[in-house]
């Protein structure tokens, strides 16, 4: 136990003494946290700005572009005379929809046919294309509702009658856990998350391969700690350190963001202990396999990205192939990502996640058992190196 | 070759020892090559069905008369949407939105198909879970889709039996009906949108790390830097030759991952191959120059690294796919501004899903040219100050150069 203690003391240490894991953890923390978040502040995209192509020039194709104008959505910035000169405009990405409101728009209208306008939404980049064609498509069917009632009216319906015949079976959509639709909102929980699990493999990577990670080496007093000593002492300085930045950054800065959440800040630390340890245990493996503080870096940098379109964030996991979800199972995020999300921002109780909850004990335990193996075979081999062939036999003894 | 290659300094000495230098070091090599290949199968593997299809929900029939019924068929026969489960009470259907196993409920309420006869409007009620933006939004546009398709048979038999023509009746039923059209990707295939956009930003990140990784090996120390001008005879044709090497390989891992992106996923070219050879080819070399620059900057090269890491590593949210940079406040405005992958990205979907015409092309290209040209000339600038440098410390540079030679 004390050979436990002088590991995870001497581990912690090396934390702040370190300068590239100081600068990974601490510094690399505060920094994403501040700098990541930046591109989806504003949350929603407002006023995309869309040309109208006005061939009928009447009062009702006017109202109509002024109530486009007026939605939160869209701006009609350019009233262009052709389809063909505003296509131009799309190219030029001055603006990314064209409406077309066809001659005799309003003589249709008035003449109780249906009068069909053309959107043309650039879709090049969905979020546009879904607000235009949103913000439009409510717009006419809000306008048409009012003609239809108007008309109704005019051959002597019964005025409420009229509005129940328009719309006679109204659908309301209630948007859950991100009531305004924010991109931040849905984008920055999980990728708090991923950033959690990234910059944490990076700073144990970068642990297990600088030098002094050899807690054997290090013991200067009494009998040096076992193999599992060492591995669950420096787990357990890892423990320490996320107690510390995973709240900043899952309770914290979600708070100072202004994101909306429903769960309690309990679950959320009762879930975070498998994943910090799981995290932990797999950069010990980061570090044992490319030996070298380089390519533990170089590698862990181009990796996080995929890792967050395997959780089923972005990219519902339905449409993952099953052998692919399968092994992202291995990652911690993909777990880490939808249990975090589900307790902090949907509300859900721990027993909701407690496939995901499992899955990480899991992990700890497959990780920190890989990590254990490692650590007694690197001493059996030291050892072997340093005392020679002739003590073989005893030395298996005392390992097994 | 071998021979030749020693006897005389200059770019291909320093070319063919860089080769050399990549066959000796295996895990740079397959960091360049099997890494983001590697990264990318997975990544298509990850987006291979193209579109989010049949998302499943829940559905609580408070009703249960023909109409709901017929409400919860039309539903289900949407593409977007699958009617996965159905609940007896909300509280069931709540709980199975929380554990992840649906992704909306859809109510409909006691006495609907009553109420709607009797002209009372009674609401439909669809909760869908926007925590995931784009999944909640799909399955929106499922129901949007069907319920009203719904409302629309109801309406067409109340104007019928008001007495009203069925061809008149059913013009009148949407009087502005919208034809949208959605313009360069019609059926908003996430292939085309996000994957084609993912590749280039990994490859960013590789570039620059690497980069900076393989450059600092050798600029690390004013020793190592000395050598390297010796190989090359001078610093100029030295830091071309060590260049060289990699623009190759990156430019053949780029051409393999267009090549699965347009021969197997089917990406359409619009527009100019040639010019989107050209893009290709300045981005790849603005990040080797951006990584070789931070490699000079920055003393030891893990730091420049980590720099490199810290500027591309989270570049994806900057470069506005996602979420598009028109909606971004200034300071991610003018990040993504500076970072090559942005104009890169602009250059591809102009070039492959719009076939943007050729005089509105060159503005992403030109800005990719100046990003070439200013890090060349900063690369240029720093290797001059460096040599300088140590041209003016020469008498006194011979035991520190030596030491750290050592160290």
């Amino acid at each position: 136990m004390s050979g436990l203690f002088a590991v995870f003391r001497s581990e912690f240490r090396r934390i702040f003494a370190l300068r590239p894991v100081f600068s990974v953890l601490i510094v690399g923390s505060a920094f994403y946290g501040l700098f990541y978040p930046q591109p989806y502040l504003n949350e929603a995209l407002r006023n995309v700005p869309i040309a109208i192509v006005d061939g009928d020039g009447t009062s009702v194709s006017r109202e109509l572009a002024r109530r486009i104008d007026a939605t939160s959505d869209i701006a009609v910035t350019m009233v262009l005379p052709d389809l063909v000169s505003a296509e131009r405009e799309v190219f030029a990405r001055k603006i990314f929809g064209i409406l077309v409101i066809p001659r005799n728009f309003e003589r249709d209208l008035l003449h109780g046919r249906a009068s069909p306008i053309a959107l043309y939404a650039d879709a090049s980049y969905f979020l546009v294309y879904q607000r235009v064609s949103g913000g439009v498509a409510a717009v006419a069917r809000t306008l048409g509702a009012e003609v239809e009632t108007a008309r109704l009216i005019g051959i002597g319906v019964d005025p409420v009658l009229a509005g129940a015949a328009s719309d006679p079976m109204q659908l309301t959509a209630v948007p859950l856990f991100n009531p305004q639709g924010g991109y931040a909102t849905y984008v920055l929980p999980g990728a708090f998350v991923l950033l959690l699990q990234q910059i944490l493999l990076m700073g144990v990577g970068l642990l297990g391969t600088l030098p002094g990670t050899d807690p054997v080496e290090n013991a200067t007093y009494g009998p040096p700690p076992g193999p599992f000593a060492t591995v669950a002492g420096k787990m357990l300085a890892y423990l320490l350190l996320e107690a510390v930045i995973l709240p900043l950054y899952l309770i914290a800065l979600p708070y100072f963001y202004g994101l909306p959440r429903l769960g309690g800040v309990i679950p959320v630390l009762v879930f975070a202990i498998p994943f910090v340890l799981s995290v932990s245990g797999l950069g010990l493996v980061v570090a044992a396999i490319f030996k070298r503080p380089l390519p533990v870096q170089l590698v862990l940098a181009t990796i996080g990205m995929p890792f967050f379109f395997l959780a089923g964030f972005a990219w519902p996991t339905e449409v993952i192939p099953p052998a692919v979800h399968e092994a992202s199972l291995l990652v911690p995020s993909t777990s880490a990502i939808n249990g975090f999300t589900r307790l902090a921002q949907l509300g859900a109780p721990l027993a909701d996640v407690r496939g995901e909850f499992l899955m990480l004990w899991e992990l700890t335990l497959f990780y920190g058992g890989i990590v254990w193996i490692l650590e007694v075979r690197r001493r059996r081999n030291a050892r072997r190196a340093a005392v020679g062939v002739s003590s073989r036999e005893p030395q298996i003894a005392r390992v097994v | 070759m071998l021979a030749r290659r020693h006897l005389h300094p200059g770019f291909w000495l320093v070319f063919w020892r860089e080769i050399d230098w990549l066959r000796r070091r295996p895990f740079l090599l397959a960091f360049i090559t099997i890494v983001p290949i590697g990264l990318m199968a997975l990544l298509t593997m990850i987006f291979s069905a193209g579109l989010a299809t049949r998302l499943p929900i829940v559905v609580l029939d408070l009703d249960s008369s023909d109409l709901s019924r017929s409400i919860i068929r039309m539903v289900d026969a949407t593409p977007d949407t699958a009617v996965a489960v159905r609940v007896g009470e909300l509280a069931e259907g709540r709980g199975m939105i929380l554990s992840g196993k649906v992704h909306g409920l859809l109510m409909l309420p006691q006495n609907l198909e009553r109420d709607v006869f009797a002209g009372r409007r009674p609401e439909v009620v669809f909760f869908y879970n926007t925590q995931t933006l784009t999944i909640g939004n799909l399955t929106l546009r499922g129901v949007n889709a069907a319920v009203p398709t719904a409302a629309a048979g109801i309406r067409l038999s109340l104007r019928t039996a008001q007495g009203q023509p069925v061809e008149e009746a059913q013009a009148a039923l949407s009087p502005i009906p919208v034809q949208s059209h959605a313009l360069f990707n019609p059926t908003l295939n996430y292939v085309y949108f996000l994957l084609a956009a993912i590749l280039p930003s990994l490859l960013q990140i590789v570039v620059v790390t690497a980069s900076a990784y393989s450059v600092g090996m050798d600029v690390e120390t004013r020793y190592r830097l000395r050598i390297l001008g010796r190989l090359g005879g001078g610093l100029w044709p030295a830091m071309a030759g060590k260049l060289l090497p990699y623009t190759i390989i990156f430019l053949m891992v780029l051409g393999v991952s267009d090549a699965v992106l347009f021969s197997i996923l089917e990406l359409p070219l619009h527009g100019r191959g040639w010019l989107l050879d050209i893009a290709g080819f300045l981005f790849i070399l603005s990040c080797q120059l951006l990584g070789a620059l931070l490699a000079l900057l920055l003393k030891p090269t893990a730091s420049a690294v980590s720099i490199g890491t810290l500027l591309t590593s989270p570049a994806f949210g900057f470069m506005g796919i996602g979420f598009p940079r028109l909606g971004m406040n200034a300071f991610a405005y003018g990040f993504g501004a500076l970072l090559p992958g942005t104009w890169y990205l602009t250059a591809r979907i102009d070039q492959t899903i719009r076939g943007t015409p050729l005089d509105l092309s060159w503005k992403p290209i030109l800005v990719l040219l100046a990003f070439v040209v200013g890090f060349a000339g900063l690369v240029a600038v720093r290797l001059e100050r460096m040599r300088s440098n140590a041209v003016r410390d020469a008498g006194s540079t011979q035991a520190p150069a030596l030491s750290e030679a050592v160290s």
